[in-house]
C-alpha cells in the first residue's frame, strides 16, 4: 500500500470515534484527504515545486430537522472528539429546517472500476523534475518559454454514518499543463489521467511547440459570429458551465437551461452523460454522502432527459437521489461530477476539412456567466486561435472575447470528434470531464484583444 | 510556544539537509460560516485547521512542503521533503534563486477589533440573517433569498533562517444577502452591500452590524423583481458611464491590481492566471490613466483584507503607489522578483493556508478618491449616460487589457438624473483606454473599503483575501451593452 495513502483502515478509525462521540438522532463523518505534489516551472525553469499532505473530518449531526456542522483537520482523539461535540452542539442551537430531510439511508454500492495506479502515488520530486526538464529543454532548443505544471496526487474519500453507510475509494492523478510561447503566439497542452506511465510528456511537447510554432504572427480578424472549431481543451469549458446547470438544485432555483425542458430539443445533436463508473475518467460509484452514484443520460442527441440530485434536493423537490452530493456547501448540493460528451464520428481534422470559413479555438480564458438561465457566457480565447478557409488553417488570429449562450451554441453542432480528452479539476466543478471536438456553426466574438 | 520550538527545528533540519535558506510558518484558522436560503438555515460550517509549511531555498532552487500532523518527527519529515524538493528543482534552474535584503524582524500584530466576532452569540448571528431574509421575503416574486456572514481567526507564527520571529492574529467578518427572481426567460438578481455572497473587511462583528442588511432588503428585493420587466440596456453603443464603487473596486482589482502583480510580469504566472501589459520596461513612464487616476498599494488601511504586520516572508507592511496622476510607478513584489529588479520587496507575499506557497498577492489595492463631490454631485453634473452598480459578471484577458463586466442593475442618467432602470448591464474596453477616459472621481466622502475574499491564483489554486478602496467614478466613451 502506497506511503502516500492514509488508508482505508485509518480513515474507519477516523470516522467510528467521529460518530462516536456525536449526540444527535443522526451522524455522518465525511474524510477528504489527499496528497498533493506539483512540480511548476515558468521561463524554462522549475520556480515553484511543492507538496502537502492534508486530511479533513467533516461531521454532520441531525437532530430532528436540525443539522451541525463541524469540519477540523485535527485527527487526533481529542480533535475528533471536539468536533463530533461541537457539531452536536451547532444542531442543538440552530433553529428547524424542515427542507432538510434527514441523512440518506444505506443502499449497496456496486463496485467501480479502479482509480488508484501505485506508481502515480509513488512518483518523486525527481520523477517530475526529470520530466519536466525534457519538456524544457525542447522548448529551449525551440527558442521557446514553456510555463505550466506536471502534478501527481494520491485521495481517499471515505463516508461513514450512524444510517449504516460505510464507502471508501482511493484514487491518483497524473496532470500536465504547458503554456509555450514563441517572440509572438502562445499554444497550449494538457493531458490529465489516472496512471502517469499513460501521460506521454513528449507528445505533449509536440503539441504544445508545434502549435506554437504555427501561432507565431497572429493577424487582425474583425470580431463576428464565425463557425469554429473547439479542440477539446475549448469544449471542457462548455461542458463545465452546461455540466452546473444539469442538477436539480439550478432547475429548482429557476437556472437551469433545461428547467421545465425535460423531453424537449435544447442543443443540437449531442448527449451528455454522467457516468460514475467510466474506466477512462477518475471513476467513483459512490458520492459524498455515501450514496450509490447512477449513471445518467442528461442530454440525449440534445434532448434534455435529465437532471442530477442529492439527497437534500431530492428531498425538496420529491425526485429520487441519484448519488450526485459533493461535499455541503452553500452553493451547489450536487454536481454531475463525471461528465461525458459522447464522441462523434470526425477526426479533429476532418471537423476542420469541413470548414469553408471559420475560426479553430484552441481554448478559452476566464469566462464567466453573463447570463446563467440563458447560458450566456463571455471570455477569451487564448493560446493558439486561427482561422480556417476552405478546410485549411489559413492562419493565427489575434484574440477574441466571445459573448455566446453556450447550449445556442451547441444548437448549431455539426460535427463532434472522436477522440476524448479527460479533464480532471474544474475551477468551480467538483470531479472530470471527458469531452471531443466540436464543430459549431455559430459563435459570438464581441470584441478582440492586442495579441 | 511548542509552534516555535518546532519551527526552531525545521530550520536547523533543511539546514543540516542543505538549505540556505529556510522558513517555517505555522498556521491556525478558526472559521465560521453561515447561510439562510428562502427562510430556513440552510449550513452552518465551522472549520478549525491547523498545520506547518517549510520553503527552503537548496542548490539555488526553491523547494516548499506542508502538513497538518503537528510533532517533531513530522517536521523532520517535510523538512528534509522540502530540501528534496528543492534539489529536484535545482535540475532544471538557470541561475541560483536570488532574495532582496531584509533585515531580521521580529514582534506581533493584531487586528484591532471592536466586536470580537466569535464572542457574539450564535443566536444573535443567526437571528441577523433570519431577519434580513425575512424582510427580502416581505416582496412577491422573488424565487430564491439568500444570508450570510463568515467570520474568520487567522493565528501566525513565522520564522526563518534569517532570524525572523513574527507572531500575527488576524480577524475577519463578512456578510452579506441576495434576491433572485425568475420569470419569462429572465434570472435577475441584486445583492446588498456587494456582489459575490459578502463583502468582507479585516474587523469585528460591527463591520457587519453597520451594513444594516434588514433595512436594505425590501429595497434590494424590489428591485430583483423590477428587473425582470426593466427596460434592456442599450445594446452597442457608447457612452459616458458612472460606476458606483461596489463594482469599480472589483475593476481596479482586476485591470490594475492583477497587471501590477510583478511575478505576473516577470512571466511565472504564465500559464494560469497570464502575464501583463504592464511590462518592466514601462515602470514609472506608462499612462495608465487619466491624471485623475491615482492608485495605492497599501497593507497598513484598517480594514482592507491586505492588511497586516508583515507579509508570508516576513516582509514589514508598506504603502506607495501603483499609478501616480495615471502614471504606472509601482509593483507589488517579493524578495526574489524585488531583486530582479534591483528593488526591495514591499511585502504582498501571501500563501492562502499552511500547505500553499506564499505567492505575490494583492494587499489593498485602491483607487484613491478625487474631488468630484458626492454620487449624487456627480450624476447631477452628467447630461447623458447610464449608472452601472454592483457586480454580475467579470472577465479579463491574460495581460489584463480586454476586459467585460456585467452589473446587477443600471439606470439611465438624462439631464443629470437617474432615469429608468436598465436590466443586464454590460461595458466593455481595453485596460489603458479605460482608465484614459475617467475625468472624475469622487470625494473622500464616497469612498469605502471595499473586500474581495476570493481571489484566485497559483497552481495549485490558493484562494486570496484582498482589499480594494473605491469611490464612484465616471467614465467617458464606454461601450455598453452586449445581450438584451
Amino acid at each position: 500500500m502506497s506511503a502516500r495513502l492514509w488508508t482505508e483502515a485509518e480513515l474507519r478509525r477516523i470516522c467510528d470515534l467521529a460518530l462516536q462521540g456525536t449526540n444527535g438522532d443522526q451522524a455522518e463523518a465525511l474524510v477528504l484527504a489527499s496528497t498533493n505534489e506539483l512540480t511548476r516551472f515558468a521561463n524554462n525553469v522549475i520556480h515553484q515545486n511543492v507538496a502537502s499532505r492534508e486530511a479533513v473530518l467533516r461531521i454532520r449531526v441531525v437532530i430532528g430537522n436540525r443539522v451541525g456542522m463541524v469540519t477540523t483537520n485535527d485527527l487526533g482523539q481529542e480533535g475528533i472528539a471536539r468536533a463530533a461535540k461541537g457539531a452536536s452542539e451547532v444542531a442543538r442551537a440552530v433553529p428547524e429546517n424542515p427542507t432538510f430531510g434527514g441523512l440518506p439511508a444505506a443502499r449497496p454500492i456496486p463496485p467501480g472500476p479502479p482509480a488508484f495506479v501505485e506508481a502515480t502515488a509513488a512518483a518523486t520530486p525527481l520523477d517530475r523534475a526529470k520530466r519536466v526538464q525534457r519538456l524544457l529543454r525542447r522548448a529551449r532548443e525551440r527558442k521557446m518559454t514553456a510555463a505550466g505544471y506536471l502534478s501527481t496526487s494520491a485521495s481517499e474519500v471515505a463516508v461513514a454514518s450512524t444510517e449504516g453507510i460505510w464507502a471508501y475509494a482511493p484514487s491518483t492523478l497524473a496532470a500536465i499543463e504547458t503554456v509555450v510561447t514563441g517572440g509572438a503566439g502562445t499554444a497550449w497542452a494538457e493531458r490529465n489521467a489516472t496512471d502517469l506511465g499513460k501521460i506521454d510528456v513528449d507528445e505533449v511537447t509536440r503539441e504544445a511547440i508545434g502549435k506554437c510554432a504555427a501561432a507565431q504572427g497572429p493577424r487582425d480578424l474583425a470580431p463576428g459570429t464565425y463557425e469554429v472549431v473547439l479542440e477539446p481543451y475549448a469544449g471542457a469549458d462548455i461542458a463545465q458551465f452546461l455540466g452546473s446547470a444539469l442538477t436539480g438544485q439550478a432547475v429548482e432555483e429557476g437556472r437551469s437551461f433545461v428547467g421545465g425542458k425535460l423531453g424537449h430539443k435544447v442543443t443540437g445533436d449531442v448527449t451528455f452523460v454522467d457516468d460514475p463508473y467510466d474506466p477512462a475518467s477518475v471513476p467513483l460509484p459512490f458520492d459524498f454522502e455515501g450514496q450509490p452514484s447512477q449513471t445518467v443520460r442528461l442530454i440525449e442527441q440534445g434532448v434534455a432527459r435529465a437532471v442530477v440530485y442529492d439527497s437534500r434536493t431530492a428531498f425538496r423537490t420529491g425526485s429520487a437521489n441519484t448519488g450526485h452530493a459533493v461535499p455541503a456547501n452553500p452553493f451547489a448540493s450536487a454536481s454531475a461530477m463525471h461528465l461525458r460528451i459522447e464522441p462523434g464520428n470526425k477526426t479533429r481534422e476532418q471537423l476542420i476539412r469541413e470548414v469553408d470559413r471559420g475560426v479553430l479555438v484552441t481554448r478559452f480564458h476566464y469566462t464567466r456567466w453573463v447570463h446563467q438561465l440563458r447560458t450566456i457566457v463571455t471570455g477569451m480565447t487564448r493560446d493558439g486561435t486561427f482561422l480556417i478557409e476552405k478546410g485549411e488553417i489559413a492562419h493565427p488570429v489575434k484574440n477574441f472575447r466571445f459573448t455566446q449562450s453556450y447550449h445556442d451554441a451547441l444548437g448549431g453542432t455539426l460535427g463532434v470528434g472522436t477522440d476524448l480528452h479527460l479533464f480532471a479539476a474544474g475551477e468551480f466543478s467538483f470531479g472530470a470531464r471527458r469531452v471531443p471536438a466540436m464543430r459549431l456553426a455559430q459563435f459570438a466574438f464581441t470584441g478582440s484583444t492586442q495579441y | 510556544m511548542i509552534e516555535r520550538d518546532l519551527a526552531h527545528r525545521g530550520i536547523d533540519t533543511a539546514r543540516t539537509r542543505g538549505a540556505t535558506y529556510a522558513d517555517v510558518r505555522f498556521v491556525r484558522r478558526q472559521v465560521e460560516d453561515t447561510f439562510v436560503k428562502n427562510g430556513h438555515l440552510d449550513n452552518v460550517d465551522r472549520t478549525d485547521t491547523f498545520g506547518f509549511g517549510v520553503r527552503v531555498i537548496a542548490d539555488g532552487a526553491w523547494g516548499f512542503a506542508g502538513s497538518q500532523m503537528v510533532t517533531p518527527d513530522e517536521v523532520d519529515r517535510v523538512a528534509a521533503l522540502a530540501v528534496e524538493i528543492a534539489k529536484a528543482s535545482a535540475i532544471a534552474k538557470e541561475r541560483d534563486v536570488v532574495l532582496a535584503p531584509l533585515k531580521p524582524q521580529t514582534g506581533t500584530y493584531r487586528t484591532k477589533i471592536e466586536v470580537d466576532p466569535f464572542a457574539v452569540s450564535f443566536e444573535d448571528r443567526v437571528g441577523l440573517l433570519i431577519a434580513a431574509d425575512a424582510a427580502m421575503r416581505t416582496v412577491k416574486g422573488l424565487r430564491t433569498t439568500r444570508a450570510n456572514y463568515e467570520i474568520w481567526r487567522e493565528d501566525k507564527l513565522f520564522a526563518s533562517s534569517e532570524g525572523a520571529d513574527l507572531e500575527q492574529t488576524l480577524y475577519e467578518a463578512g456578510c452579506g444577502i441576495s434576491a433572485e427572481a425568475v420569470g419569462d426567460g429572465e434570472l435577475q438578481i441584486r445583492s446588498y452591500p456587494a456582489a459575490g455572497g459578502r463583502t468582507q473587511n479585516q474587523a469585528g462583528w460591527e463591520f457587519v452590524t453597520k451594513w444594516d442588511l434588514v433595512a436594505h432588503a425590501p429595497r434590494i428585493a424590489e428591485e430583483a423583481v423590477a428587473l425582470l420587466t426593466a427596460k434592456p440596456c442599450p445594446r452597442d453603443v457608447r457612452t459616458t458611464v458612472v460606476i458606483g464603487d461596489a463594482q469599480l473596486m472589483l475593476q481596479v482589482h482586476e485591470s490594475c491590481g492583477h497587471p501590477i502583480e510583478l511575478d505576473r510580469a516577470l512571466g511565472t504566472e504564465a500559464a494560469y492566471a497570464g502575464t501583463s501589459f504592464l511590462t518592466t520596461d514601462r515602470l514609472g513612464s506608462f499612462r495608465y490613466g487619466s491624471d485623475t487616476v491615482n492608485i495605492r498599494i497599501d497593507s497598513t488601511t484598517p480594514g482592507g483584507l491586505g492588511t497586516f504586520g508583515w507579509d508570508d516572508e516576513g516582509v514589514p507592511a508598506s504603502e506607495g503607489w501603483a499609478v501616480k496622476d495615471g502614471i504606472f510607478v509601482g509593483y507589488l513584489m517579493s524578495r526574489e522578483t524585488a531583486a530582479a529588479l534591483g528593488k526591495t520587496s514591499n511585502g504582498t507575499m501571501r500563501a492562502s493556508g499552511w500547505g500553499r506557497l506564499p505567492l505575490i498577492r494583492m494587499t489593498n489595492v485602491s483607487l484613491m478618491p478625487g474631488d468630484a463631490g458626492t454620487l449624487d454631485d456627480l450624476i447631477a453634473e452628467t447630461d447623458d449616460g447610464i449608472y452601472m452598480e454592483t457586480n454580475r459578471s467579470w472577465s479579463i484577458d491574460d495581460r489584463r487589457l480586454n476586459f467585460q463586466f456585467g452589473t446587477q442593475i443600471g439606470w439611465e442618467i438624462r439631464g443629470g438624473k437617474l432615469g429608468a432602470m436598465l436590466r443586464n448591464p454590460t461595458y466593455t474596453g481595453m485596460t489603458p483606454e479605460f482608465w484614459g477616459s475617467c475625468d472624475a472621481v469622487c470625494s473622500p466622502t464616497e469612498w469605502r473599503m471595499w473586500g474581495t475574499p476570493n481571489c484566485g491564483k497559483g497552481q495549485p489554486g490558493q484562494v486570496g483575501h484582498t482589499g480594494h478602496g473605491a469611490a464612484p467614478a465616471r467614465f467617458r466613451n464606454v461601450r455598453v451593452g452586449v445581450i438584451r
